[in-house]
């Protein structure tokens, strides 16, 4: 706890006292005799004291009376010496670790063992892999997170901490810098998280520079983040930012990476080469080239591939040829064969550059550092590109022994064009190619004919050339949706906060905050006259301003064997988000032009202006007894706008312990055990309701003519909501043994969310869509086992391994008034259920019948369906949740002098995944499973008279295996999916992936020495390199159409995506 | 020290208290409406819904056989549960139409008028319409959610209710708008804001009875006496007299307010449907002149009015296309209740012999040259039309059933909702089952929304057993024959 008191004293203020002696020396550590920069030197009993320079050197002027000098570092065993000067301190490694240190809420910095629960922090290996998205490189190296990337451009990560805990509402973590709260907001619209199209924008918390980053701690249970209020009941990302360090001169570092990225192709389907265009075997005849004769021509207007056989002596006009503006081609006729290009070939190699210079700096008065970081991207598919510059300002300054004040700002600039759109959408090229395609039809061709001499779209899916109409009847030509159909949109965002430290005392000081998050960002789409839909453009603009304010009164006192600390704060926090979304109506009026103006009818105008603001007070006590005994006592209290006057008001306690084990004495006679600690707590969090959910509405629609029309909102409010709860209680047990070389942190938890807030559905007979309730229960229990090791460590060469693993149940215990099933959303047949009695997310739908656990088929080979007892299908079969049964990550890392190798294995072990892609990839006769020869060795494509047609994998009701084979011939046959239930496209989730790999080189601080640097390294990076294990067909079951609550429905999923580059960093 | 505590213990309870939270009202959404703009809203919903082609929201003129899908013939082969129809078709009118009525009635209840026949007249408006869109849910589902239906808050799982009460109820409740709706001097009624008939009592006095002489003809194989009654005093009161009274919507042509063939076809570029040919084989057999209004001749079979197989897929640039002329006009109108179908009722009564209507054969002649002459075909073609056996009513075939059914058939062109009703009530013409299936599998009762089995469980299964399950093969109450 001393060393609490000092370190804080030493952030507050060194104070010069008269009548001095002025002593000198350096500070080295004791494992390879290199000086310690930012140890601490002070005076024993007072705060007298400074910390040492780049060099290890400190200089101090004693006081009179002044005998001894005590020397500290984090994570390294105290020194005391008589102060003299020209002393030479050696700092040994503590391996009994006692003093680490750990950022815990409100950037409070605790000794880990005094903790009584679960922290987990990353520092050294958080970004090996240059990820430009932080988030996803918390993936697999954290117990109890669970991280789903994007496999879009920029797209959003999904990151839950111990489970869903809201039905309908953000469970998304919350991220903190350095104490203070950054938003990270999703503008997704719902129709991009249900699926039905648009673009993923990304979640506002990648906006967080990576370069910037010292380490990352990961609040996983509500005893650890209770003090950040409502919205830490989902966990805290605890973001620590680089800070200047105390130095002689002017520190310079630069970093510089190279990646590219490309398609993973194990994530695409394969396409069958051996029949085209139709949705049966025709062609259509007319006389294009006009020399009389009929030409046979492909069938453009049928996205499927159910046609005839490919056959190179016929000769056919395709879309190429049918476009009476290109004088070339015209009536041109080419042999009909498969296409030579095909989706494996319509993505590129995207290009990742990043540079940041930091510069740093300061002195015992104060420190600096400024960092500037630029990231350009290019995407996998043509016209995508991402920009982002990042400037950061960080500084510190002591004005006298007892006032102090730090400041972190930082700047980001990003502009994008080019987001990949999702979904079953035109704007999303895989709807196409990945679903309803021609196998025909050439990528190069898509990419060579995009605009007709006219103007004019030229798609391979014209509606009926041969009489003229050439518009596209269901989809673009890929390229026009990239190139012509592209969105951009940008961000500039200031995140900043100022840091006040007066110290009233040497045990009590007064601490004031004042930080704001302000970012404004604007989104425009296009859909280009000519495209298959009617022409659009849409402006959205935004802008988000959260301002808090923390005033804490912290106190320290040792009273004996007794630790305590106090703190007592009050904060006070606004949001404000205002919107405005405007799109043309009845399409564009001049081709080309993007302007609101340039609309056919009156545009459509939608504004939104949330303001909520949240007054708190919070306590914090802690005891600690001989380093053996901790208790944490805290509480928070909330008054919330959103809330109704009578609730709104609420207050949420949390009580945690730990017991150090290896300072029992039986245990500390048994030598191998370095350390052992076991920590148990409970905690409550209280949460409000979102803004304006409490009131009535009226839903404003266009006007007709001058008149206007007004509907009830489809939403009832609900004015008597109250606060929602989550109670948790955690115990853990963590130990280390052999001098740090075997340890391990086992966590089990168990959380209950109940009284939430949410809209749910209802019948719409009760003349709204969604109520609000304050209703239902759910839980979640896990494990959480992290294990760490140094197998070797044998001369320069060690190997360091880790393992987590993490087990989450997740189960729904009751939902509102005896309902036990709550709709998240549907398309088409599949549907994602909250189900009382279930985890989180089931997919439901029609089933199989299941004889002895086969499926069945009647007498005529087809699918018997579950069934209700009325005869009709069943559509509610449940078939699975989207949830993981556990998660995993091993890394390993293996370091020889200056040369290192880390390997990081991510591991997901069940859930499922619905494929709309798989369904409708099949239906389409696009894939190559409805291809080629049945089990008889005759073509599946045949008649069943002539011994084609496939059977299904199934057995009779009688149990007898299947025999009866089927036509597979043309759309509507055997892979229809109105012949199957949706249970055959639900599958396994499971993947085992070699996440990360990077190999680095540190030249050796002996030949830098010659050179005008301090540190040269190099590495070699790559992510996402290979998909070790999969269950899924060809798509990449960790797809998904955004972040939030909707997950595992696979629609339009675009391959994932491999990094693989190159990173060199210089400091001088 | 101490005064530092204490000051830090005020400034707590200074945040605390008086630091004023921001208001939880929503500067951007209306707390308040007048009545005006929730009935404008309430014609519109109704009639976008009875007049969408949209394959997610309406597939009625696939189940009347007018039209049949070209490449995806799922709803023509009668699968619903893909793009949850009954759910769209139910919300809309439950919470589109009929709860913004109610609270229409509740604003007006609210509201102060001098001119207390303005608030009598406002309601029968509204009464009007939500009778007409109770009676498109009854006949759709048949039991729904009607005592306990639109309660909001007090009620989100409402029972189902009776049909055959829930119609008899909606009798009563059209009947005393009849009483009320009364004409007199100044401005009375919602006049601008009724984009349907500008604030005609009289319009609205002719559509009230003329939707009493529907729901009297529906039930005339169920209960003839009340049907008896309901004719007589609906045709005393006033029921279309012509064409120009009829209860059809005319769209401003600027977006969103276009006709719904507008918005697939010509700006979503959309070529789903062609005529069936159900409907083109039924008009080139009786030669009837308003299929040059309604369809285009075919190149492929060489310039015949030719129509796809219903049910199977075929190549939409093969087969005849609806005018587009006509029906893709952005202003294309949108009927709910006209003249034509009066005609056919008056006829059907007479056929009957209910309410004491006579002159079965002059209120068929009348309907069809009504309908002729709407869709601007010439008396004299007209004249022609009627002069052959196969349409006069006296030599046309079959019974009055046949002869009514089929011509009203004919004559609700492009109303799919009430095409289908009435092809359920009088069994004619005779449709096409889709290949594969047979004549009963072809759709009497729309499912109930799928959401409802897990939304309003327990009612819902009480509603499918009662009706005799929650199969589109049960019939309505009034569906006897």
């Amino acid at each position: 706890m001393r060393k609490v008191i000092t370190l804080l004293c030493l952030i507050i203020g060194i104070s010069w006292a008269a009548a001095q002696t002025r002593v000198s020396g350096t500070v080295v550590s004791g494992d390879d005799g290199q000086p310690v920069i930012g140890a601490s030197v002070l005076v024993k009993g007072t705060n007298i004291g400074t910390i040492t320079d780049s060099e290890g050197k400190y200089a101090l002027s004693l006081p009179a009376q002044a005998k001894i000098l005590v020397f500290s570092y984090v994570g390294m065993t105290i020194v005391e010496k008589e102060a003299k000067t020209g002393l030479k301190v050696t700092l040994q490694t503590d391996s009994r670790q006692i003093n680490e240190v750990v950022v815990t809420a409100l950037g409070i910095k605790r000794e880990k063992k005094a903790l009584g629960y679960s922290v987990q922090e990353l520092n050294s290996d958080l970004n090996n892999a240059k990820e430009s998205n932080f988030v996803n490189a918390i993936s697999g190296k954290v117990s109890g997170v669970q991280i789903k990337q994007a496999s879009t451009m920029g797209g959003s990560a999904n990151i839950l901490i111990r489970g869903n805990k809201s039905f309908i509402g953000n469970n998304q973590a919350m991220f903190v810098i350095d104490g203070v709260p950054v938003d990270n907001s999703n503008t997704n619209s719902t129709d991009v998280a249900d699926g039905l199209g648009g673009y993923d924008y990304g979640n506002a918390a990648s906006d967080i520079n990576s370069e910037d980053i010292e380490s990352i701690s990961i609040l996983k249970g509500a005893a650890a983040s209770a003090l950040y209020g409502s919205r830490a009941a989902n966990g805290v990302i605890l973001v620590t930012t680089k800070k200047g360090k105390a130095q002689k001169g002017v520190g310079i570092s630069v970093n510089s990476g190279l990646l590219f990225t490309s398609a993973d192709k194990s994530t695409l389907p394969k396409i069958q080469k051996e029949y085209g265009a139709g949705y049966g075997d025709y062609f259509d005849y007319a006389d294009i080239n006009g020399d009389g004769k009929d030409e046979t021509i492909v069938p453009t207007y049928d996205d499927a591939s159910w046609g005839h056989k490919f056959d190179p002596t016929l000769k056919v006009v395709d879309w190429v040829g049918l476009d009476p503006f290109d004088k070339v081609n015209y009536g041109r006729q080419v042999p009909w064969v498969a296409a030579k290009h095909d989706i494996r070939d319509f993505f590129e190699t995207g290009a990742k550059y990043s540079n940041n210079i930091a510069i740093d700096g300061g002195n015992e008065k104060g420190t600096y550092r400024l960092s500037y970081t630029n990231v350009s991207e290019k995407g996998i598919m043509p016209n995508s590109k991402m920009n982002k510059n990042n400037a950061a300002f960080s500084g510190s300054y002591n004005f006298t022994k007892n006032l102090s004040f730090d400041s972190n700002v930082s700047y980001t600039n990003d502009a994008n064009v080019g987001r990949y759109g999702t979904g079953y959408d035109p704007g999303n090229p895989m709807q196409s190619l990945g679903q309803w395609f021609q196998s025909n039809v050439d990528i190069n061709d898509l990419k060579q004919y995009v605009v007709s001499s006219n103007g004019a779209q030229r798609t391979w899916n014209y509606g009926d050339p041969i009489n003229g109409d050439l518009s596209p009847i269901y989809h673009n030509n890929i390229y026009w949706t990239r190139n012509v159909n592209y969105e951009n949109d940008g961000r500039n965002r200031l995140f900043g906060y100022i840091n006040a430290k007066y110290k009233i005392a040497p045990w009590i000081s007064l601490e004031g905050r004042a930080s704001t998050d302000y970012y404004s960002e604007m989104q425009e789409e296009r859909i280009a006259i000519g495209s298959n839909q009617t022409s659009k453009y849409s402006k959205y603009l935004r802008t988000f301003i959260e301002t808090n304010y923390d005033v804490m009164l912290k106190a320290n006192r040792t009273f004996g064997e007794f630790t305590t600390t106090g703190l007592l704060g009050v904060s006070r926090r606004r949001n404000e988000v205002a919107s405005t979304y405007a799109y043309t109506v009845g399409g564009l009026l001049v081709p080309g032009f993007y302007n609101l103006m340039n609309s056919k009818s009156p545009i459509f105008t939608k504004e939104n202006d949330e303001l909520l603001g949240v007054n708190s007070g919070y306590a914090n006590f802690t005891f600690g007894y001989n380093s053996f005994l901790y208790l944490d006592l805290s509480g928070r209290v909330d008054k919330m706008s959103t809330l109704p006057s009578a609730n709104d008001t609420y207050f949420y306690p949390s009580i945690s312990g730990s017991i150090i084990l290896s300072e029992i004495s039986a245990l500390k006679k048994f030598k191998p055990l370095s350390f052992a600690k076991f920590r148990l707590n409970y905690a409550e969090v209280g949460n409000g309701a979102p803004a304006y959910s409490t009131g009535k509405y009226y839903t404003q629609n266009t006007n007709w003519s001058t008149l206007g029309v007004f509907s009830l909102s489809s939403v009832l409010s609900n004015p008597n909501l109250k606060p929602e709860r989550t109670r948790s209680i955690e115990a853990g047990l963590e130990a280390n043994f052999f001098e740090k070389r075997i340890g391990f942190d086992l966590s089990l938890y168990k959380t209950n969310s109940i009284d939430q807030i949410m809209p749910v559905n209802i019948s719409r007979a009760s003349g709204y869509n969604q109520r609000y309730v304050n209703s239902g229960e759910i839980e979640n229990k896990g494990v959480e086992f992290s294990f760490n090791a140094t197998p070797i460590k044998v001369g320069g060469f060690t190997w360091d391994l880790r393992v987590n693993w993490t087990k989450n149940v997740n189960k729904v215990i009751s939902l509102y008034e005896g309902v036990d099933n709550i709709l998240l959303t549907d398309s088409w047949d599949i549907s994602l259920n909250l189900a009382k009695g279930q985890p989180y997310g089931i997919l439901r739908g029609t089933d199989f019948v299941y004889t002895n656990g086969k499926r069945t088929v009647d007498a005529t080979g087809h699918y018997l369906y579950a069934t209700n007892t009325d005869g009709s299908n069943k559509t509610d079969c449940n078939l699975g949740t989207v949830l993981p049964d556990w998660t995993g990550g091993i890394s390993s890392t293996f370091s020889y002098k200056g040369l290192s190798l880390y390997l990081l294995v991510d591991i997901s072990k069940g859930g499922k995944v619905y494929s709309v892609d798989q369904k409708y990839g099949v239906a389409t006769g696009l894939f190559a499973e409805t291809a080629g020869l049945n089990d008889k060795g005759v073509a599946k494509r045949d008649a069943v008279t002539a011994g084609g047609g496939i059977k299904y994998d199934a057995v009779y009701a009688d149990g007898k295996v299947n025999t009866t084979y089927i036509d597979a011939d043309t759309w509507g046959t055997a892979w229809d999916y109105d012949q199957i239930p949706t249970a055959e496209y639900v599958y396994d989730a499971s993947y085992v992936k070699l996440r990360e790999l990077s190999l680095s080189y540190t030249i050796p601080a002996k030949l830098v020495k010659k050179t005008p640097f301090t540190k040269i390294s190099a590495s070699f990076v790559g992510r996402n390199l290979w998909i070790i294990h999969k269950n899924t067909p060809y798509f990449d079951p960790e797809t998904s159409q955004s972040a939030g609550n909707i997950q595992g429905i696979a629609d339009g999923a675009y391959p994932s995506t491999r990094t693989l580059g190159f990173n060199v960093s210089l400091s001088f | 020290m101490k005064t530092i505590i204490k000051s830090f213990l005020l400034a707590l309870v200074v945040v605390m208290a008086s630091c004023d939270l921001p208001n939880n009202i929503d500067p951007k959404s209306a707390t308040a409406v007048t009545s005006d703009v929730l009935f404008t809203n309430v014609e519109i919903s109704l009639f976008n819904q009875i007049g969408s082609v949209n394959v997610n929201r309406n597939v009625f003129r696939l189940l009347s056989q007018y039209q049949t899908e070209v490449t995806y013939v799922t709803e023509s082969n009668y699968n619903f549960s893909d793009r949850t129809l009954p759910d769209t078709h139910w919300g809309i009118l439950y919470r589109d139409v009929l709860a913004n009525a109610e609270e229409t009635k509740k604003i007006l209840n609210n509201t102060l008028f001098t001119d207390k026949q303005e608030l009598k007249n406002k309601l029968a408006q509204t009464e009007v319409l939500e009778v007409y869109a109770y009676q498109m849910l009854v006949d759709a589902f048949g039991n729904v959610p009607y005592t306990e239906a639109l309660q909001g808050d007090a009620n989100s799982r409402p029972k189902y209710d009776d049909a055959k009460t829930i119609y008899y109820d909606l009798v009563t409740r059209l009947d005393k708008a009849i009483t009320d709706l009364t004409a007199d001097a100044g401005s009375n009624t919602f006049a601008s804001a009724d984009v349907l008939y500008g604030g005609d009592v009289t319009n609205w006095l002719a559509f009230a009875n003329s939707l009493k002489l529907r729901i009297a003809l529906r039930i005339a194989d169920v209960d003839a006496t009340k049907a008896g009654t309901m004719i007589t005093q609906a045709v005393a009161s006033g029921v279309f007299t012509s064409q120009d009274q009829s209860a059809i919507l005319h769209y401003t042509g600027v977006t969103p307010y276009v006709n719904s063939y507008y918005t697939e076809y010509v700006l979503n570029a959309r070529r789903d449907y062609v005529p069936s040919n159900t409907f083109i084989d039924k008009l080139n057999s009786l030669n009837d002149p308003r299929l040059t209004s309604w369809v285009t001749t075919s190149d492929y079979y060489g310039g015949i009015y030719k129509g796809l197989t219903y049910g199977t897929a075929g190549r939409y640039s093969r087969f005849s296309h609806f005018v587009d002329g006509i029906l893709f006009n952005p202003t294309y109108p949108v009927i709910i209740s006209d003249y034509v179908e009066v005609e056919f009722l008056l006829a059907e009564a007479a056929a009957r012999t209910l309410g004491g209507v006579t002159g079965a054969e002059q209120h068929y002649n009348n309907a069809i040259n009504a309908s002729m002459t709407y869709w601007g075909v010439s008396s004299a073609d007209a004249a022609t039309y009627l002069s052959q056996p196969t349409v006069a009513y006296t030599t046309a075939p079959g019974t009055w059933k046949q002869k009514i059914g089929t011509q009203k058939w004919i004559g609700l062109f492009d109303r799919g909702i009430e095409a289908w009703n009435e092809w359920r009530r009088l069994d004619y013409p005779t449709l096409n089952p889709p290949a594969g299936m047979v004549y009963s599998d072809i759709p009497v009762r729309f499912p109930y929304p799928y959401n409802e089995n897990k939304l309003n469980g327990t009612n819902y299964a009480a509603a499918a057993k009662a009706i005799g399950g929650d199969l589109t093969s049960t019939k309505l109450f009034w569906d006897k024959y």
